[in-house]
């Protein structure tokens, strides 16, 4: 084998490593050998005529073969068969010196005749004379890297179904869980208009359950689509004014209570970069819960601040209502987790958990504080934005 | 001339008689031609099928279309009628349970004239269908001959 070698490289200057060592051809030599033998990469030295003329014991190890049984053999032999023709190829490109160096991900037949893909990286290595005198590979064994590729292309196959599965879901919750209920409304009212006056208190008050119950249903409903979409719909990356968004929102709110005397102070010039429409729908339910908590209160009072934190807008919601048990600070996140019943005002359980998806798909989170009986403060960090149109 | 009648695609028989009955208390005197699925409401339009006695140029003052159908849904429904030069400015309304943005959206690209999302609320839904038949037989006035 060395003989092989020698005779390829006498005489010529070779790679900027090898020719470092002034003392001789010899000496450069021998360090190159050594380098190549401790090399923990699979490195080999090809001919002219496309023959391994040395390989070192990564090699070996990478694909079963003695050194002894692969020198003097073409590259080809080892080559996979579907990408021999690119192999020589490129071969042929770099001894031709049409290609400089090739960098390509290969298939090398192991001993035992199992594919072992390779990252491979040849390099032409030239005589003093300037003309190529031989090609220097490295190979990386990556089957472990394209399994894992792989691994990661079928994962995210699955989760585009269980997406598409998840739409389909929705849309069918969106659709055929509400007609049902708006038969059960409508029928339930028109009982009541037609023929309540055959019936007692009790028959009438049970019609009224039908329809309250139905009219909770459906706003769950509309809920569990809200979450869904928080969840799956693609956000829009533009600048918010999050202070006009909050005003808006106070306004709804009291809209819907015109009886309610509110205080709703929103410090102005809020900026956020983010999804308009879910950030609208983040701050109706971080206001609506701050609304409905403060319906003990003579007055509802919600605050709307915000403090810059570097290139993020921490936004605080604060209200003077009843407040909650610290304790269950985290779980009222979750989805379902009501801390009140509805005759305290407790809605389907929903609302945080919308507020924090979205928040969370924005890079961001909602994170609440509280003194029992004396108020709450939401929390919620966003990507902050500059009223000049760039992102900070 | 009699007065042109309305033609409703719904599948959902209390849908069906939910709208009878809004369309009664909107007072709304036209007649109500139900059809159960999108492949009868293009044999209604075109005159053919179990509809072929009818003369296809008596065309409904309204089509009120529900999106989900068994047979041919109510996209396709809506897309055929915009296809054929005979019933192409009939004045279609979506009437539908679904609030997905997709559906509006894939509605208004087909070319519908208006999309109602049914509310689960009575009141609500009996405003919702006085104000389709207010805005669709008394306010707006249709082409001639159209």
């Amino acid at each position: 084998v060395l003989v092989t070698v020698r005779a390829v490289f006498r005489g010529t200057v070779l790679h900027p490593m090898l020719s470092a060592d002034r003392q001789g051809q010899a000496g450069g030599d021998a360090r190159f050998r050594l380098a190549m033998a401790s090399s923990g990469i699979g490195m080999a030295i090809v001919d002219l005529d496309g023959r391994w003329s040395e390989v070192n014991p990564a090699f070996e190890r990478m694909f079963g073969h003695a050194a002894a049984e692969v020198v003097g053999q073409p590259v080809a032999m080892m080559t996979h068969p579907d990408d021999r023709a690119a192999s020589d190829d490129a071969l042929r490109g770099l001894i031709g010196g049409v290609l400089p160096t090739l960098d390509a991900e290969m298939r090398y037949l192991h001993r035992d005749g199992h594919a072992v893909w390779t990252h491979v990286n040849v390099a032409v290595m030239r005589g003093a004379d300037g003309e190529p005198a031989c090609l220097i590979a490295q190979l990386r064994d990556i089957t472990a890297q394209r399994a894992a590729e792989a691994a990661l292309r079928d994962c995210n196959a699955e989760l585009e179904r269980i997406n598409r599965q998840r739409e389909l879901f929705a849309y069918g919750v969106s659709h055929d869980l509400r007609a049902p209920l708006r038969a059960i409304d409508s029928f339930a009212a028109l009982v009541a208009g037609q023929y309540g006056d055959r019936l007692d208190d009790t028959g009438r008050d049970y019609l009224d359950r039908i329809r309250n119950a139905a009219a909770r249903m459906s706003g769950l409903i509309d809920s569990l689509l809200e979450l869904s979409r928080a969840d799956r719909s693609e956000l829009k990356s533009e600048i918010v004014d999050l202070s006009l968004l909050a005003e808006w929102v106070g306004a709804e709110l009291q809209d819907a209570e015109p009886s309610r005397a509110a205080d709703i102070a929103v410090q102005p010039g809020l900026l956020v970069r983010g999804d308009e429409r879910h950030l609208k729908q983040l701050l109706t339910q971080l206001l609506r819960n701050a609304w409905t908590f403060s319906r003990d209160r003579d007055r509802v009072r919600i605050a709307v601040t915000g403090e810059r934190r570097g290139d993020r807008l921490q936004v605080s919601v604060r209200d003077e209502g009843t407040g909650f048990d610290m304790r269950y600070a985290e779980r009222m996140f979750e989805p379902f987790q009501r801390l009140h019943g509805p005759e305290q005002g407790g809605g389907h359980g929903l609302g945080l958990t919308i507020a924090q998806r979205i928040a969370q798909r924005h890079g961001g989170r909602v994170w609440a504080d509280s003194e029992s009986g004396v108020g709450s403060v939401f929390h919620v960090d966003l990507p902050a934005a500059d009223d000049n149109g760039r992102d900070t | 001339m009699s007065e042109k009648v309305i033609l409703l695609v719904e599948d959902n028989p209390d849908d069906v008689e939910l709208t009878r009955i809004a369309f009664a208390e909107a007072k709304v005197a036209n007649q109500l031609v139900v059809v159960s699925d999108g492949a009868e409401a293009l044999d209604f339009l075109f005159a053919r099928g179990k509809h072929a006695d009818r003369t296809p140029d008596d065309l409904p003052s309204i089509v009120l279309l529900d999106l989900n159908l068994p047979k041919i849904d109510g996209r396709e429904v809506l897309q055929a009628i915009r296809a054929d030069e005979r019933t192409r400015s009939l004045p279609v309304v979506v009437l539908t349970t679904s609030t997905e943005p997709f559906d509006v959206e894939a509605s208004y690209a087909l070319g519908v004239n208006s999309y109602i999302q049914k509310p689960v609320d009575f009141k609500q839904f009996v405003w919702a269908v006085k104000q389709v038949g207010l805005y669709w037989l008394v306010l707006n006035h249709p082409r001639e001959g159209g």
